[in-house]
C-alpha cells in the first residue's frame, strides 16, 4: 500500500508540476505549449555543420520582445506536430495573425524587404537579376537578431520594458487587454535607437570587415577607416551623439534599410548629397559645405591619398630618426658606465685637474 | 645683492643656480598640460587598448574628457604665446637695449646678438656632440664639457617649442571645425587630424622616455632629479652635467682654487 501511494503522490506532484508551468506560460501566445520543451535552458542540438544550436526560450523575454503577441506557429509555419521536425529558417515576411492597426490587413514584414531590396544591400539588380556573391547580401535575420537569442545579452541587466508611470497615462482609458502595453512599446521602441550605436557599428562590422568579402565585391575597409574617426572612438566611449554608420548612410527620414551605394543620386553619401547629410541639424549645422571634402574613411593608401601618405611617411621617418638615435645614446650612456676608467686613447686633458 | 646667488652653501654643500622661479613656474604649467593632455587624449588614439577606457573614464569619460583635454590645450597655447613674449622681451630689454646705448645697434649686431644667446644652438653644440660619441665609443677617457645649455637640453627646450605651433593649432581648428569649414576645404581636417595625434606622440615618446630619463631616470637622477623644483643643481651633476659653466661660475665667485676634476 505504501508504495502504491508513493506513486500516486510522484504522479499528483508531476501533473501538478505540469499544470504549474502551463499555467505559468498561459501569458505568452503559445497555444501549442512549445514552451513546455524550450524552456529547458540546455535544450539544444550539434547541427549538421557542427553547430551548436541552441533552442532555449526564456519567457520573459519573449514576453519583452517586440514579437511578444505572435504565435510561435505564426512564424515557424512549417511545424504541423510535437515533437517536431527540424524546423525551416524563418521568412520574415510571412503574414502573421496580427491585424495592422492603420490599415486593417494582416502584419508582415514585407514592405521592409522590398525596401532592403531595393537598397545597396538588395540580393537583385535593377533589372530583376540575383546579383553576383548573392550570399554576401544580407537578410533580416543578418542584422537583426530577437533578443531571445542573444543569451549573453540576459547578464547585461538591460531588457526592453514598460516604464508603469509612462503607461499609466494610457491606461487611464485603455484599461483592458493588452493593448496599452502592446501599443505604448510598439511606439516607444521606436522612439529610441533599439541598438546602441556601438552594436550598430559591429552589425556592419560582420561583413564589411570580411577581407574576402570585401575583395569580391571591391569594397574598402569602410568599418575600420570609421573606427579612426572621432565619431567612432566617441561611440566607443558611452557616447551616443557622435553618428554611427546608419545616421550618414540614410537620407533623413528614409527607412533605416534603403541604404544606397554612393554612386545613387539620390545616396546619403553621394558626393553631391554628403555636405546636406553633414549638416544635419543634430550634428554640423554651423558647418559650410566644404566640410563634406572631410574623408571619413580615409586610408594612408599611396595611390588614394598620396598627400597623407607622404606625411605620415613623414612623421613616422622622423619619430623614428628622433627615438632611435636617443635610445642608442641612452643604451651608449649606460655602457659607458661599465667600464668609467677605460679608453682607447687618452686625452691629454683628461678631466682632472 | 642677486636675486638668485649663482651658488649657494647648504649644510656644508654647494648648489649651482639654474632657473628662476618664473622659468620653474612656466615649467610646471607646461608639464601640468603635456601630462593632462597625454592622459585625456591618448585613450582617444589608442581606443581599443584595455588602458584606454579606465583612463579616459578617470577623466570623466566622453562627456567631461574632451573638455579638460581643450581647457589644458588652450592653457598651453597660451603658455607658449607668453613664453615666445617673454623671450623677445628678454631679448629685447637684455641686448637690444644695451646695442641702442652703445650706440651700435644695426642689423648684423641684433642678428649676433640674437645668435648668442644661450637658447640658441651654436658651433659648441656640434664639437660637444662629437666628443660626446669620442667618449661613450671609448674613444676618449675627456667627457663633453657642456655649458649652461647643452645640446641636449636645447633638444628637450625646441620639441615642444616645435610641438606646439604643431598640435596646438591643429587641435584647436579641429575643435572648431565646423566655423572653420567656411575658410578651409574638408580634407585640411584629415591633415590635421594626423598632424594632431602623430606629433603628439612624437612629444610624448620624446618627453616620457628621453627627457625624462635625462632628468628622472638616469642613475644619477633616479627617482627624481629635483632642479625644477628648487632651481639648484647639486655640484656633483653641475660637474657631471655642465662642466664648463661650472668651472666659469667657480672662478667668477672665487673659488678656483676649489675647482674640482671632471670625473667620469
Amino acid at each position: 500500500m505504501g508504495k502504491s501511494f508513493f506513486k500516486t503522490r510522484v504522479i499528483l506532484f508531476l501533473t501538478a508540476l505540469l499544470l504549474c508551468s502551463m499555467a505559468g506560460l498561459s501569458n505568452a501566445e503559445d497555444e501549442l505549449n512549445c514552451v513546455l520543451c524550450h524552456k529547458h535552458r540546455g535544450l539544444s542540438r550539434i547541427d549538421e555543420n557542427g553547430n551548436l544550436r541552441l533552442f532555449y526560450i526564456n519567457e520573459h523575454m519573449f514576453e519583452e520582445g517586440p514579437h511578444f503577441r505572435v504565435k510561435c506557429i505564426d512564424c515557424h509555419q512549417d511545424i504541423a506536430k510535437i515533437p517536431h521536425d527540424p524546423a525551416k529558417k524563418v521568412d520574415c515576411t510571412t503574414e502573421c495573425h496580427l491585424t495592422e492597426p492603420s490599415g486593417q490587413k494582416n502584419f508582415s514584414h514585407k514592405s521592409v524587404a522590398e525596401q532592403l531590396n531595393k537598397s545597396v544591400h538588395g540580393k537583385f539588380d535593377t533589372e530583376g537579376k540575383e546579383k553576383k556573391n548573392v550570399q554576401d547580401f544580407p537578410g533580416c535575420k543578418d542584422c537583426h537578431e530577437e533578443p531571445l537569442y542573444r543569451p549573453l545579452s540576459f547578464f547585461k541587466g538591460k531588457a526592453g520594458g514598460i516604464s508603469q508611470r509612462g503607461i499609466s497615462r494610457c491606461k487611464t482609458c485603455h484599461r483592458t487587454g493588452k493593448f496599452a502595453e502592446s501599443f505604448y512599446k510598439h511606439v516607444t521602441s521606436r522612439l529610441q535607437k533599439t541598438r546602441q550605436p556601438v552594436e550598430m557599428v559591429q552589425v556592419c562590422d560582420r561583413c564589411h570587415s570580411d577581407k574576402d568579402l570585401q575583395q569580391r565585391h571591391n569594397l574598402d575597409d569602410v568599418v575600420n577607416t570609421y573606427k579612426e574617426t572621432f565619431h567612432y572612438k566617441a561611440i566607443k566611449f558611452g557616447s551616443d551623439e557622435t553618428p554611427d554608420c546608419l545616421d550618414c548612410h540614410v537620407v533623413k527620414g528614409e527607412s533605416v534599410h534603403f541604404i544606397e551605394g554612393r554612386n545613387s543620386p539620390t545616396a546619403a553619401n553621394n558626393n553631391k548629397n554628403v555636405a546636406t547629410t553633414c549638416r544635419t541639424s543634430e550634428c554640423h549645422d554651423k558647418a559650410s559645405e566644404n566640410l563634406a571634402g572631410y574623408r571619413v574613411h580615409v586610408t594612408y593608401d599611396k595611390d588614394k591619398y598620396p598627400f597623407l601618405h607622404y606625411m605620415m611617411m613623414f612623421f613616422t621617418g622622423l619619430m623614428a630618426a628622433v627615438m632611435y638615435f636617443f635610445l642608442v645614446l641612452i643604451i651608449l650612456e649606460l655602457l659607458r658606465r661599465l667600464f668609467p676608467n677605460f679608453s682607447f686613447t687618452k686625452s691629454p686633458d683628461d678631466g682632472h685637474h | 645683492m642677486q636675486k638668485y646667488p649663482k651658488i649657494v652653501e647648504k649644510n656644508g654643500r654647494r648648489y649651482f643656480f639654474r632657473f628662476s622661479l618664473h622659468q620653474r613656474l612656466q615649467h610646471i604649467v607646461l608639464f601640468t598640460c603635456v601630462i593632462t593632455l597625454s592622459l585625456t587624449g591618448f585613450p582617444l588614439k589608442y581606443f581599443d587598448q584595455p588602458w584606454a577606457a579606465p583612463i579616459y573614464k578617470f577623466f570623466g569619460g566622453i562627456h567631461v574628457a574632451p573638455t579638460i583635454h581643450r581647457t589644458f590645450g588652450t592653457i598651453l597655447l597660451c603658455l607658449f604665446v607668453y613664453h615666445t613674449i617673454y623671450w623677445v622681451y628678454l631679448f629685447y630689454s637684455r641686448r637690444i637695449l644695451r646695442l641702442k646705448k652703445e650706440g651700435c645697434l644695426t642689423f648684423g649686431n641684433a642678428v649676433k646678438e640674437f645668435l648668442s644667446q644661450e637658447m640658441i644652438p651654436c658651433k659648441k653644440d656640434f664639437y660637444d656632440l662629437i666628443d660626446m660619441f669620442k667618449y661613450l665609443l671609448y674613444i676618449t677617457n675627456r667627457p663633453p664639457r657642456y655649458d649652461r645649455i647643452s645640446w641636449k637640453e636645447k633638444f628637450d627646450y625646441y620639441a615642444p617649442y616645435w610641438g606646439i605651433p604643431i598640435l596646438g593649432p591643429a587641435g584647436f581648428i579641429l575643435w572648431w571645425r565646423d566655423e572653420f569649414s567656411h575658410i578651409l576645404p574638408g580634407f585640411a581636417f584629415n591633415i590635421l587630424y594626423v598632424m594632431h595625434t602623430d606629433e603628439a606622440l612624437l612629444a610624448a615618446l620624446f618627453l616620457f622616455f628621453v627627457h625624462w630619463y635625462n632628468v628622472h631616470y638616469s642613475p644619477e637622477k633616479f627617482p627624481l632629479g629635483t632642479v625644477f623644483i628648487t632651481g639648484y643643481l647639486t655640484e656633483a651633476d653641475m660637474i657631471h652635467e655642465h662642466y664648463a659653466e661650472y668651472e666659469r661660475t667657480m672662478r667668477e665667485e672665487g673659488l678656483e682654487d676649489q675647482i674640482k676634476p671632471q670625473h667620469h
